[in-house]
């Protein structure tokens, strides 16, 4: 236990240290701003483009603003925030690898099986975190200009999206585990996203694959119940469990 | 009792094979020096005694424990500095490591202790910059202090002094000989003054086999030829000795090198006093390593 605890206060040391808890910080913050802010601008814009438009031939109505605007910008930018995520954390195996640096820890008597957790629970806190400053900041701002009632399910939509995030995150983990680069493991986890996004153009299979959690905007709008989500949620909870079950099994064998 | 056996090791990387059987026994409480060109499989042998790599055959017992791959306990008996010792360079000296007691199990109060007495040990005592910074004598030298923190019975350093400068070489052998009491030392290295300097046992490896291997004063003895170096004034006198004793071979400028047995030293020394022939030096020339490793190697 204590050399858990200690391989994994390493780990946050070096989020803080290398800068990465500043840069996700403000980036997940601004992105959190960004969606109120362009919600507000809207009319605003649609208002300087009248004229221009107005000239092909368009007739600009005046167009209301709601809480819904601001909950689309949250998730039309969040996969942004979760590809920069991903993208910044990604190395947090591979770069050990490289380095050799884990060597050390596990010839000194850490169990595989600590570093792999370590490093699963670090990624996911930091996500964790990071997606609700995120969410928390855009909630700020949108209950303060609106009033978000009009807003339906608003916490599953939210949730799903968080789980979301964290099924990637075992992908991460997963592909780390089979793959000694970073771009191996960028491209393995980049290759099942696509891949259960494209899957999901099948009509029957769409609600059981992960990517259906990302559709919150049918559930802010209800166009869809929570209910519905249920298969895809189980499907995907399952999935993160296997996959960390399977990293730490093939992380025993893996040669370092 | 020997602290590491390795028996009959073998390691193929894709179709290269590149430990073929390999032998190896180190004794407790000596300074064993693992002598093999680069790319001989210095390393991997080394890696594979730590779990880290997967043999494809043969045996390896740790202080009498058979060694697993994967989850190696046996690692418990061992410190081990790897060739090119990389840190985790947001931390300082002191704070990797408190890390790697933490990891190894210390209580608190032998943590504090054991990092304290070596960062003396290696003189990083009043060294409060991240590792990042650090030249790489002085990750070597924190290499050690990490390899070393939890007493280990054996150490295994994987060319240590490598790629040094003849400063942090020397600091590195006087560590090395300075924890001898206390523990096991293996290091490899293809820098064969380093061993002559510091061990008390050597093996040679060579095409994925040790072939030879022992105490460095008896593997001495054991090579040694009865070899002499004889040097007059002048080419003409050595032109005389040479069409008398025609198996002497010039080795330099007024320099000859023969062999007991090709020539008794008393017949050439008679020879000389009859012709009145003076030798500047006549030596017993001993074996140096790089004559012995030359030897062992070429077949
Ligand atoms: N992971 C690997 N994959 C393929 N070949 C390897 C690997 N590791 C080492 N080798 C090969 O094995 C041989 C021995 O390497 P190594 O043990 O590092 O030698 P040394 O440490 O004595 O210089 C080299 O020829 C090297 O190319
Ligand atoms: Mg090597």
């Amino acid at each position: 236990m204590r050399s858990l605890i200690a391989f994994t206060k390493k780990e946050f040391t070096d989020q803080v240290r290398s800068g990465k808890v500043l840069f996700l910080g403000i980036l997940f913050s601004l992105f959190g701003i960004m969606n109120p802010a362009i919600a507000k601008l809207t009319p605003w814009l649609m208002e300087q483009m009248a004229d221009s438009l107005a000239e092909s031939g368009m007739i600009v109505t005046s167009v209301t603003i709601t809480a819904l605007d601001s909950w689309m910008q949250f998730f039309k930018n969040v996969p942004m925030a979760l590809i920069a995520f991903v993208l910044l954390e990604s190395s947090i195996f591979t770069k050990e690898f490289r380095s050799g640096t884990l060597i050390l820890s596990l010839t000194k008597g850490l169990n595989r099986y600590k570093a792999v957790l370590s490093k699963t629970f670090t990624l996911m806190m930091m996500w964790t975190a990071s997606y609700w400053l995120y969410f928390g900041i855009t909630y700020a701002y949108t209950v303060y200009y609106w009033d978000n009632s009009v807003v339906r399910h608003l916490m599953p939509s939210v949730v799903f999206w968080w789980v979301f995030g964290l099924w990637v995150i075992s992908l991460v983990v997963w592909f780390s585990t089979l793959r000694s680069t970073n771009t191996g493991v960028l491209v393995g986890t980049g290759g099942i996203v696509l891949a259960s996004y494209l899957c999901s153009m099948i009509p029957k299979a769409a609600k059981y694959l992960p990517t259906f959690l990302t559709d919150g905007n049918s559930l802010i709008y209800g166009l869809k119940e929570p209910d519905e989500y249920i298969a895809a949620l189980i499907v995907t909870a399952a999935m993160t469990l296997v996959l960390l079950a399977v990293s730490f099994t093939i992380f025993n064998k893996k040669q370092l | 009792m020997d602290m590491l056996r390795i028996t009959n090791l073998q390691k193929r990387f894709g179709d290269k094979a590149v430990l073929r059987g390999l032998n190896l026994s180190v004794p407790e409480g000596c300074i064993f020096g693992f002598i093999g060109k680069n790319g001989s499989g210095k390393t991997t042998t080394m890696k594979t005694v730590l779990g880290l790599l997967k043999a494809d055959g043969g045996e390896i017992t740790v202080n009498g424990e058979q060694v697993v791959y994967g989850q190696t306990a046996t690692n418990r008996h061992i410190g081990y500095l790897p060739d090119v010792p990389e840190f985790y360079s947001f931390m300082t000296a002191e704070e990797y490591l408190a890390f790697c007691g933490e990891i190894t199990g210390l209580t608190a109060a032998e943590n504090r202790q054991r990092r304290t007495e070596l960062l003396e040990l290696v003189g990083l005592k009043d060294e409060k910059h991240r590792i990042g910074g650090f030249s790489r004598g002085m990750k070597q030298r924190l290499g050690i202090a990490q390899a070393l923190l939890n007493s280990p019975k054996l150490l295994i350093c994987d060319e240590p002094t490598s790629a040094l400068d003849p400063v942090g070489r020397k600091e590195i052998l006087d560590i090395l000989l300075s924890v001898r009491e206390q523990t096991t030392v293996l290091f490899s290295t293809h820098v064969l003054s380093d061993v002559e300097r510091i061990c008390t046992d050597v093996a040679f490896l060579n095409n994925g086999v040790v072939e030879t291997q022992g105490k460095l004063s008896e593997i001495k003895t054991r090579f040694r030829r009865e070899e002499y170096l004889l040097e007059t004034a002048s080419d003409d006198h050595l032109a005389a000795i040479i069409r008398a004793f025609p198996s002497m071979e010039k080795a330099d400028d007024n320099q000859l090198v023969f062999c007991e047995g090709d020539a008794s030293v008393s017949d050439v020394m008679r020879f000389m006093a009859n012709e009145g022939i003076s030798p500047l030096r006549l030596d017993r020339m001993e074996p140096t390593l790089e004559s012995l490793f030359m030897e062992v190697t070429k077949k």
